[in-house]
């Protein structure tokens, strides 16, 4: 019994500390993550260094950033939440790293020849979804092209919010939402592809910025990964990701 | 801030409430004074909701409550309305996640129920109906009452079930455990204390009030 309690008492305490043997721990806004999933291996294979990434909504990430979580890097979703650790002394100084753009996704098919504006007017669809305005950026500038095209008051009993870009899509493909405002990126996912989606050019482009945290114990390796966002392996896939 | 949050999730709490027992009922009864070998397989059943994690509850649901799945399919064809996004949506899930805790209570306390009252009443010539509501629920009211008590208090603080199936829409099913959520999120740390802080108190009421009847019921 004592050599079983043993045993397991060191399994326990074993856990954590494998758990955080990284060199570099990412804080990654949830819309990139099929992208950041191809980027992390291939900056390992070139540095030799483990990374690894908590994906998340960025206002959460942001809210445990500030309560002291031991991440190395932020990459938001906007460029709000970096320039307020920026100004917060938090950060070092933002960088942008991707700019994403939000499209209406619809897994309806008689919903595919149409416009995005045609589609949230129309009678079949009851149920559109949109990211959580306040806190997801492609929630907001989703909100700032329906503002502009007068659209948002007359939406409104047709709304359903998603917390997360995620949920939005989760929406969708469940079927519970008719259409949903999306992540360009998410379309290139398997899932993705099964529906179609419809270019929203009336949103402005969502600006994600990187920026590396002020109390990061692993800056240079930090750097280093900054650099390899900007290199032309990670261009590839962003582009294959539909970022720019 | 807007109280709308508070006050639908107490219209919530208290439309399960009144509907529960008649979900809740049969297989407490059924589970307490049931004879068959069937019985292990749905006290199991009816438990899951209680130990499954409210995410993948709550994705279930979501999945069988859309317009094609089995349960919204079946309400739009009998109502004209979709279940999903709706306030009856969220009242669906509360009833499903609330029935392990609304019938444990209940069996607990038909159990104690002492059997000879219910020979003699049949043995009186009354029908199992009629023993029921003139035997059993004068018999169990303490139980009833814990387990109408346990369901409000639970499906006031209920978050991860409508959180999936809900889709946060002011008046119909942003409750005030989302609202909440959402305040923190967007780092409106006053409006979520303010929310939490009206809470809490209504919480500890209603527990104390199970707390009471429990204890009347022990002496």
């Amino acid at each position: 019994m004592k050599k079983l309690l043993t045993f397991l008492m060191i399994i326990c305490l074993s856990l954590p500390a494998y758990a955080q043997a990284a060199d570099l721990i990412l804080a990654q806004a949830a819309n990139f993550m099929p992208a950041m999933k191809e980027i992390i291996p291939a900056f390992e294979k070139e540095t030799g260094l483990r990374v690894q990434a908590t994906y998340t909504s960025t206002g959460k990430l942001y809210g445990q950033i500030i309560s002291g979580a031991p991440f190395d890097i932020f990459l938001a979703a906007d460029s709000r939440r970096p320039e307020k650790l920026f100004n917060g002394h938090l950060s070092f100084k933002p960088v942008t790293y991707a700019k994403g753009s939000v499209v209406l996704w619809t897994t309806n098919a008689t919903f595919c020849d149409k416009t995005w504006k045609n589609v949230i007017q129309s009678p079949a669809a009851k149920h559109i979804a949109i990211a959580n305005t306040e806190t997801a950026p492609y929630g907001s500038v989703a909100k700032t092209a329906l503002t502009n095209e007068k659209l948002w008051q007359s939406i409104q009993p047709k709304l359903a919010i998603g917390q997360s870009i995620s949920q939005v899509f989760q929406y969708v493909a469940t079927g519970a939402a008719d259409a949903g405002f999306c992540a360009y990126s998410y379309m290139f996912t398997p899932q993705g592809k099964k529906g179609c989606f419809l270019q929203v050019e009336e949103a402005p482009k969502v600006i994600q910025k990187a920026c590396i945290l002020k109390n990061t114990p692993h800056k240079e390796a930090a750097e280093q990964f900054i650099t390899f966002l900007n290199s032309p392996t990670v261009t590839a896939i962003k582009h294959k990701y539909g970022y720019e | 801030m807007t109280l709308e949050p508070l006050l639908l999730s107490a219209k919530l709490a208290f439309c399960t409430m009144v509907l529960i027992p008649l979900l809740a009922f049969p297989p407490a009864y059924f589970l307490a004074f049931g004879k068959c070998r069937g019985k292990s397989i749905l006290d199991a059943l009816i438990t899951l909701p209680m130990v499954i994690p409210p995410t993948v509850l709550g994705f279930g649901l979501l999945v069988i409550m859309t317009p094609t799945g089995a349960v919204g399919s079946t309400w739009q064809s009998l109502t004209g309305d979709r279940l999903i996004f709706s306030f009856t949506g969220i009242l669906f899930a509360s009833l499903v996640f609330n029935l392990p805790f609304a019938v444990q209570p209940l069996r607990a306390s038909f159990e104690k129920l002492d059997k000879r009252l219910l020979e003699s009443a049949a043995v009186l010539g009354l029908s199992p109906f009629q023993t029921f509501y003139r035997v059993v629920l004068p018999n169990c009211v303490s139980g009833i009452v814990a387990s109408s008590i346990l369901v409000f208090a639970h499906s006031l603080g209920e978050f991860g079930v409508i959180l999936m199936v809900g889709g946060s829409i002011p008046g119909k099913t942003q409750v005030a455990s989302i609202a909440i959520f959402e305040a923190v999120e967007a780092l409106r740390y006053e409006d979520a204390l303010y929310m939490s802080a009206a809470l809490v108190p209504v919480c500890f009421v209603f527990l104390l009030i199970i707390n009471t009847v429990n204890g009347r019921q022990r002496s």
